[in-house]
């Protein structure tokens, strides 16, 4: 038996030089893996971050972004709630976003210093216009969440 | 890690010295469909080997080589996993031993630290470093958005999916910690556009104004067009030797008497005070009244601790006690004007906060006394990932040789590309050059090389 020519044709998008377009359709399955608990805390209006618990380790700040092990002894860290206002520590307006971005153009990015938080996660600004030193409050996107990291934004305070 | 103890902050050493003895690239497009990444490494090899004077012919060199890495930064790009195979088997190479590094826009960096540690450790001793990148079978869209799966999939990338972006927040805060005016920024676009024009290998040559650069569209506020790279396709290759080799292939090598590398956080939000690690040109009296005002912290959002511990490392591997005073030229990874001027700081050019002095001061241009990317840099010519770390190494050995009119001068080099040698093309060879520096760059600052080339 012969085996029929495939049926499925790659559009050419130019002859010379010869260049086919490759269409690419598929998923990717993405585990937030120990990290998930952060994300599934969103819908419930959790900041959840985490803090080291070895009794050994020197360093006790809390991390947002969380770890689920702490970088400087690796040893399991323990969740707690991190405060839901910040500052403004920087910002910049996104004019050009890549492709995948669920936000409009123009949406302003910032990164947040956080008391007793160790880190400045970067998170975006929902309403208002953002300043150095801006008090702002963390909201939640509950009612049609986007599973991301989008699903927290900040308002003024 | 960031209390250090003394084992982190060993200075590395060479068991053997390492040279470079010869270079090629291809010129650098937004978009080459004429050449596969198979050909364009072919094309930077051939040169490499063909117009560098080696004193052995083409067959004798490939007779010579005993190990090769590769260079390139994205498989997402190419869409061919294991392409350094593919490339190694198109040069000929097989069944000789490689490797493919992979560390984001250090990768070329990383790729020729790799390549000195095979011949500084005797595993080898002709080592060709092959680099490429292929970035136009995307959309510039989907390319930004690729870039940006190289930040934190989990917590960052989703903000933007696009690394100027990520830049601008640094570039926000840098300048309201140290009040610089866009335009210190917007004089090294203008420069390195400027440089570029003078290369037949360049994608973005221009000369333009500050003006022309500040009233550009902006990409991420602030940052407009004009001060980023480009997407960008080719490839380049460098050689490196032991002492016996390269004087076998060559008149003319040069030492590599350092390389090393240095890492941060992927995401910058993870970026934990800590007390400044100080080159050998800062003491702590040089920060005595940093901390004040705006300024709270450091690395924080305007410095580059990787930068710093490569500099740190590098300088104290090869007796460099200041930077600005013992290299004659210098290659930034320029990929942004925010990210030039906060790597002076960085690798010691001026204290951290007075950045901007460098470019203003006029040391940066080519009849100043420490020139920088002479060869276009990123902004200009080139950031073709896997290449750009290689590319900066050639650059400043061919300008060690005295080569640059040679490669950048001749019309037939122009053809070669398709273009016409511009009627006011200057030479930018600088006078008997002893010493240069090169700095290959990833992510925010995720990891970090600084290459020490200098005349034996």
């Amino acid at each position: 038996m012969a085996i029929e020519w495939p049926t499925t044709c790659l559009e050419v998008i130019k002859d010379d030089p010869f260049v086919i377009k490759n269409p690419k359709t598929w998923y990717h399955s993405h585990s937030y893996g120990g990290w998930g608990k952060f994300f599934k805390g969103l819908r419930e209006q959790k900041l959840l971050a985490t803090r080291c618990t070895n009794p050994k380790c020197s360093e006790k700040r809390l991390w947002l972004p969380p770890r689920s092990e702490c970088p400087d002894c690796w040893h399991p860290m323990k969740w707690a709630e991190a405060p839901q206002q910040g500052t403004i520590y920087t910002h910049s307006v996104v004019k050009y976003p890549g492709e995948l971005f669920k936000l409009p153009p123009d949406t302003p990015l910032i990164s947040l210093e956080i008391e007793g938080v160790c880190t400045k996660l970067m998170s975006w600004l929902k309403e208002g216009t953002p300043e150095f030193g801006m008090p702002v409050k963390a909201v939640f996107n509950t009612k049609k969440p986007t599973n991301t990291i989008l699903d927290l934004a900040w308002i003024p305070a | 890690m960031i209390k250090f103890g003394p084992g982190n902050l060993r200075i590395p050493r060479f068991e053997k010295p390492v040279y470079v003895v010869a270079g090629g690239m291809t010129d650098f497009r937004k978009q080459y469909w004429e050449k596969n990444s198979c050909q364009l490494c072919t094309e930077a090899l051939r040169m490499a080997v063909e117009e560098n004077d080696l004193k052995i012919d083409p067959e004798q060199f490939r007779r010579s080589v005993n190990w090769v890495v590769y260079s390139q930064f994205a498989d997402h790009f190419g869409d061919q996993l294991l392409a350094a195979a593919k490339v190694h088997d198109y040069l000929g190479f097989d069944p000789l031993g490689n490797i493919e590094v992979k560390t984001g826009g250090a990768t070329g960096g990383s790729s020729v630290l790799a390549a000195a540690q095979a011949v500084a450790s005797g595993y080898a001793n002709c080592v060709p470093v092959v680099g490429w990148e292929r970035m136009d079978d995307v959309s510039t869209k989907v390319g930004n958005s690729y870039i940006a799966s190289a930040a934190c999939k989990d917590f960052e990338s989703e903000l933007g999916w696009m690394y100027a972006a990520y830049y601008a927040l640094m570039a926000q805060r840098y300048q309201y910690e140290n009040n610089v005016p866009h335009e210190a920024l917007a004089k090294i676009a203008c420069k390195n556009h400027l440089y570029a024009y003078y290369s037949p290998f360049s994608q973005s040559p221009g000369k333009y104004t500050v003006d022309d650069i500040l009233n550009n569209e902006i990409v991420s506020d602030p940052l407009t067009y004009l001060e980023c790279c480009a997407m960008s396709v080719g490839a380049s290759v460098i050689i490196l030797c032991d002492e016996e080799m390269a004087y076998k292939l060559s008149d003319q090598p040069i030492l590599l008497k350092a390389i090393c590398g240095g890492t941060h956080t992927l995401r910058t939000a993870d970026r934990r005070h800590m007390p400044i690690l100080l080159l050998p040109n800062e003491t702590e009296e040089t920060y005595k009244d940093y901390f004040s005002g705006t300024r709270q912290d450091w690395p924080g959002f305007s410095s580059f601790l990787a930068s710093r511990m490569a500099a740190y490392l590098a300088y104290n591997m090869a007796g460099i006690k200041d930077p600005v005073e013992d290299f004659d030229l210098l290659e930034t990874h320029d990929a942004f004007t925010i990210s030039d001027v906060q790597t002076y700081e960085d690798i010691g050019l001026r204290p951290y906060g007075r950045g901007r002095e460098f470019i203003e001061s006029g040391e940066a241009y080519i009849d100043g006394k420490l020139p920088t990317n002479l060869s276009g840099g990123l902004i200009g010519t080139m950031h073709a990932v896997g290449a750009t770390g290689i590319f900066q190494m050639v650059e400043i050995m061919w300008q060690l040789q005295g080569k640059y009119d040679r490669f950048h001068g001749d019309p037939k080099m122009w053809e070669r590309v398709g273009k016409k040698k511009p009627d006011d093309w200057k030479s930018l060879q600088l006078k008997n050059p002893k010493r240069g520096c090169a700095i290959s760059h990833a992510g925010t600052g995720s990891h970090v090389t600084c290459a020490i080339l200098e005349m034996p």
